[in-house]
């Protein structure tokens, strides 16, 4: 809801004559009625309506919760609340925020880059023990996460890493999960055809990658990106495991404020809305790419 | 992408190797011997960081738990004897394990099957010609954007007995307030809302870039047979995204059977790990945990969680399997 | 970290792989510089860095640096601040188990205590550092408290106890026509009987809240005060067999409970539950057995806007006791004298009271509980309270119980089934027999 005009104004026109033109020769059925567009609609307030109610929580004082009926307005308490977090010397908001930046963007370009690649090398390359290897990837993910807690702490333990944000980055820095997703991908989306041409004129399999398969993978490069970016700003259990207060992500902040003692529900939210913000500024740009990378990637391959 | 005509997409069939053949076609001498080291080594040093870093941080936890399985190891104890398959006998005669792993399932179905089926609605609403596209497709994954303490803080208000919003509405339809936490089916229920909230976006998003790469003359060829929107839908778009399910199918399971946060939250208060007063949402993660740290049963903990690993195995090939037999009968 | 940087370079130029191991260095260095520093090493050159590790609020802010200025270098972090417990001790049994990121002096609730008692080894004795000689200090429950389970070793020193009151709502009282002055109101409840006999009569006036929040609570402090008068244990003997069955105070305190469950006198709410949580502000209950800790959680639950509406007073009963902590210093510690002798500071009288009027944490020594300052100190919230006083008589008269190592386990378990009747998920004829068998489950 809040975010409808600011989506809908970044689309630059010459995106949209593009993506007018792929619009012809794509593949979508048909024209939306009026059931499509009320059936959307719906579905788009559903997924905003819980955000849309953090923010009125977090623009309101602290007796919003539980009142009945239930409060649906915003109100004007928003900056009070945020002065309230920012005065509270125990979370370490803002030094949060910007751990989680880091963090996240690390783990984000990590893991795009090594899934891109090595998703190429189980779709589009042969070699021996491909499809064990495959396997075992999808096996990782099997992995309940909070099984490693113990032995992963003491591995940090041993490489002296409790307390920094390697800690939180490394061991993150490759994933199962967008291993096999980047395969499925690369799968039906890079053309065999144009491997094999490019083999053809000598182009070497580094180069295949970079020319042929990023570009046709972009969307689903994006998609993990995302995807990437928001787990890792997301995460609490390993880094609450190996961070300290002081040093904290944002989620570490975030659990600070809302831990049992004085749940003060109205500087939770807004601390929530605020650690929020970013991602959905992430969100924005990386939306953008998606869509404007299916796009692209029809027209360039 | 391609979607391009000239270069159609290979997307059917099952995953598998590229068609081999005319690879050995004229060429130099050295460039053939270049490129096949190439083709030969360069496949592994492309999923070498993989492995290496798995092999750092997620296998060694993984064996490690193992040998830990086969003890009688109590955090932070002094002592840790060996105890053989000991907790893995305990394990198959515990209800409360049995019962987790009940509970699992029913969620796991509970947020499965809804999601990829109304991702599917939506991704082929998606697919249309659409005013505000861009707002459409942002909004449905906007959920993702949230963290699960957040969601679960959110939902926890929207569940809540006295003063919950869907308590509130349903009771303008004469229903009684209901106590979400009580009873399997609700609490269930209401742990599936929250992952469907989540991730029906995103698994629509997934569907539709596959749909994307639907080649337009498909459809055509399909109407000019005289197949309607259904029948286009369930004969060339549905086997067309196989893979794309399978994978999205996978990725649920995997997720499913390690559900852990959004349960914990949501039977906020003392011993949230119990997952209810008579365990009705603990999920194995849950019990897992449970046994680590509120018992500091970490040898149990450890067999549990090994377990929970091969029957998410085993899940997963099994849920591979029923959906390519599933797509394999178009 | 040195490690990874030199990784690419030996390897020979091949392809992106090497490019993304580079890569992932670079991103390595780029946030080597966030963590540690001084902070978390410390130590060298006569400066002694010392990290206390708590959950809640335990006040200490004024006494670190009063400590800091009495002990040139010494400088004080405190880690935990406001955490709640069901985070903080997977966090310190974690910590504990590895060998590796415990503070230099850690808090022990009540729950964690019991269970480390059996784990002494990972504690540094504080009788080394003199710690025996504060014995005086303390109740002498809460001294036995801190030593470990073969009362070799001293490994933790009490901070404060949790001697019950019960918290009420003037407002509701006065709208079921019930006195509303602390006294009068203790006089309503001189046991149990009498407790539910005026819940009884309150529930009847239809004030649209119930008698008290939630079983569970209620429960637990009935169950200790029966037994600390026999037979001085709760769920396991003091030869840690279970005795869930075999101790009349458990079935009593448990069928105390159904029937008033059965009376409709419970809200139903689990303790610590958002919903729970919001009922301090809504009002849905009149009263809450207290401990002194609690006044801190009540009023920052139910808000400034009810102030004066909540009060306190004394519980029906005699003693009875729930949480309350220790500090004690990891064996990992490696300043373990200087963080020994932080523990005899923070848990000295004098300490104690300052943290009592800074978080009404009730102090365990009774030096303190009998200094002025304490006993003088009203809280303003409770509609100015004599809290020191209300508190500090059970707490002297409060006769020591024995939990076993792995009461948490049990009482959350018997717990739960009572939730599970106010539920009506569980018939009160068969609540019983379930409550002993998953406490048995519990137990293993």
């Amino acid at each position: 809801m809040v975010l409808a005009a600011p989506v809908e104004g970044t689309d630059d026109p010459a995106a949209t004559r593009r993506r007018r033109k792929s619009r012809e020769s794509g593949a979508e059925v048909g024209k939306a009625g009026p059931l499509v567009y009320i059936m959307l609609a719906l579905g788009a307030a559903l997924s905003v309506f819980p955000l849309y109610f953090m923010f009125v929580v977090a623009t309101r004082t602290n007796d919003t919760i539980g009142s009945l009926p239930p409060v649906l307005t915003p109100g004007g308490q928003l900056g009070d609340n945020v002065q309230r977090l920012l005065d509270n010397e125990d979370a370490h908001f803002l030094r949060g925020l910007l751990n989680s930046v880091l963090v996240s963007a690390s783990v984000t370009i990590a893991v795009v880059l090594f899934s891109t690649l090595a998703g190429f090398a189980f779709a589009k390359l042969r070699f021996r023990g491909r499809n064990a290897l495959l396997l075992v990837i999808v096996a990782t993910m099997a992995i309940p996460v909070q099984l490693g807690l113990i032995p992963l702490y003491i591995l940090m333990v041993e490489l002296g890493w409790v307390g920094e944000l390697k800690a939180v980055i490394v061991p993150f820095l490759v994933s199962g999960f967008g291993v096999f997703m980047m395969r499925q991908y690369a799968a039906s989306a890079v053309s065999d055809e144009l491997i094999e041409a490019a083999k053809v004129d000598g182009c070497s399999t580094l180069r295949i990658y970079w020319n042929v398969v990023l570009p046709a993978v972009r969307p689903a490069a994006a998609v993990l990106g995302l995807f990437t970016f928001m787990q890792t700003w997301n995460d609490f259990l390993w880094p609450y495991s190996v961070l300290n207060q002081d040093q904290p992500t944002v989620q570490l902040s975030l659990a600070t404020l809302s831990s049992g003692y004085y749940s003060d529900f109205s500087q939770i939210f807004a601390g929530t809305a605020l650690a929020t913000l970013p991602l959905l500024m992430v969100f924005l740009l990386f939306g953008r790419q998606i869509i404007g990378g299916i796009m692209e990637g029809a027209l360039k391959a | 992408m391609s979607t391009d005509v000239t270069t159609p997409v290979p997307a059917t069939g099952p995953p598998g190797p590229p068609p081999a053949g005319n690879r050995q076609s004229r060429k130099e001498h050295w460039s053939a011997l270049r490129s096949r080291a190439d083709s030969k080594i360069s496949p592994y040093l492309y999923i070498a960081p993989f492995f290496l870093l798995f092999a750092i941080f997620g296998l060694y936890p993984l064996v490690y738990t193992a040998w830990v399985s086969l003890h009688d190891w109590e955090l932070a104890g002094a002592e840790h004897p060996w105890s053989g398959l000991d907790n893995y006998r305990q394990l198959v005669t515990d209800e409360v394990f049995w019962n987790s792993l009940w509970n699992t399932f029913g969620i796991f179905v509970l947020s499965t099957v809804p999601q990829l089926t109304l991702a599917l609605l939506i991704a082929s609403l998606l697919n249309r010609r659409l005013r505000g596209r861009t707002f459409f497709r942002l909004s449905v994954i906007l959920p993702m954007a949230t963290s699960v303490a957040a969601v679960s803080i959110v939902f926890s208000q929207l569940f809540s007995r006295d003063f919950g919003l869907i308590n509130w509405t349903l009771g303008g339809f004469g229903i009684s307030p209901i106590e979400w936490q009580a009873s399997k089916w609700s609490s269930w229920s209401a742990i599936s809302l929250m992952v469907n909230w989540r991730w029906t976006g995103y698994n629509a998003l997934i569907f539709l870039a596959a749909m994307q790469a639907i080649p337009r003359d498909l459809y055509e060829a399909a109407a000019l047979d005289g197949a309607g929107p259904w029948k286009q839908f369930t004969r060339v778009t549905v086997p067309l995204l196989r893979p794309t399910i399978l994978f999205t199918v996978i990725i649920a399971t995997i997720g499913g059977f390690q559900l852990f946060t959004e349960p914990l939250l949501f039977n906020s208060g003392s011993s949230n790990y119990q997952g209810g007063s008579l365990r009705q949402s603990q999920t194995v993660s849950m019990y897992v945990w449970e046994n680590a740290f509120v018992k500091f049963d970490f040898g149990y903990a450890s067999a549990v969680a090994w377990v929970l690993f091969l029957i998410i195995l085993l899940f997963a090939s099994l849920n591979a399997l029923a959906v390519r037999r599933l797509g394999g009968k178009d | 970290m040195i490690r990874a940087l030199r990784r690419p370079h030996r390897r020979p130029r091949r392809g992106a792989a090497t490019l993304g191991l580079g890569l992932a260095a670079v991103l390595v260095a780029a946030t080597a510089c966030g963590g540690e520093d001084d902070a978390a090493a410390g130590g060298e050159g006569g400066q002694v860095n010392l990290t206390v590790s708590v959950f809640g609020n335990f006040g200490y802010e004024q006494l670190y640096r009063e400590y800091e200025a009495s002990h040139p270098g010494v400088k004080i972090t405190e880690r935990g601040t406001g955490s709640d417990l069901s985070n903080y001790t997977p966090a310190l049994t974690k910590n504990l188990a590895t060998g590796s990121g415990a503070g230099d002096v850690v808090a022990l609730e009540e729950g964690i205590m019991i269970q480390f008692k059996e784990k002494a080894q990972n504690f540094v004795d504080l009788g080394q550092y003199g710690g025996n000689e504060d014995k005086a200090n303390f109740l002498p429950w809460k001294f036995e408290g801190g030593q470990s389970a073969d009362g070799q070793k001293l490994i933790g020193l009490g901070t404060d106890v949790g001697s019950m009151g019960m918290c009420y709502r003037r407002d509701l009282f006065q709208k079921a026509g019930l006195p509303t002055e602390r006294d009068a109101v203790a006089k309503l409840w001189p046991d149990w009987d009498a407790y539910t006999t005026v819940g009884k009569q309150f529930v009847g006036k239809n004030t649209g809240a119930k008698w008290f929040d939630a079983a569970s609570n209620t429960y637990n402090t009935i169950l200790v005060q029966e037994a600390g008068k026999s037979p001085g244990y709760t769920y396991f003997d003091k030869e840690n067999n279970l005795a869930v069955e075999s101790n009349p105070a458990v079935k009593q305190a448990y069928d105390r409970m159904i029937g008033m469950i059965g009376d409709g006198l419970s809200a139903g709410y689990k303790s610590f539950s958002d919903q729970w949580n919001a009922g301090f502000k809504q009002g849905t209950f009149a009263t809450i057995a207290c401990p002194a800790w609690m006044l801190g959680y009540i009023q920052g639950q139910a808000g400034e806007a009810n102030k004066g509406k909540w009060d306190v007073t004394k519980a029906p009963g005699d003693g009875g006791n729930w949480g309350g902590s220790w500090l004690g210093v990891p064996s990992q510690s490696k300043h373990p004298k200087e963080a020994a002798e932080l523990v005899r500071f923070l848990t000295s009288p004098k300490s104690q009271v300052a943290a009592f009027k800074s978080v009404n944490a009730l102090p365990s020594s009774p030096v303190a509980l009998d200094d002025p300052a304490t006993k003088a100190f009203k809280n303003p919230y409770f509609n100015d309270a004599p809290v020191g006083e209300i508190f500090g008589t059970g707490a002297k008269e409060l006769q020591p119980v024995y939990f076993g190592p792995r009461n948490q386990a049990v009482r959350d378990a018997v717990e739960s089934t009572l939730l599970a009747v106010q539920q009506g998920k569980l018939k009160p004829e068969e609540a019983w027999s379930r409550a002993v068998r998953d406490a048995e489950q519990a137990a293993r």
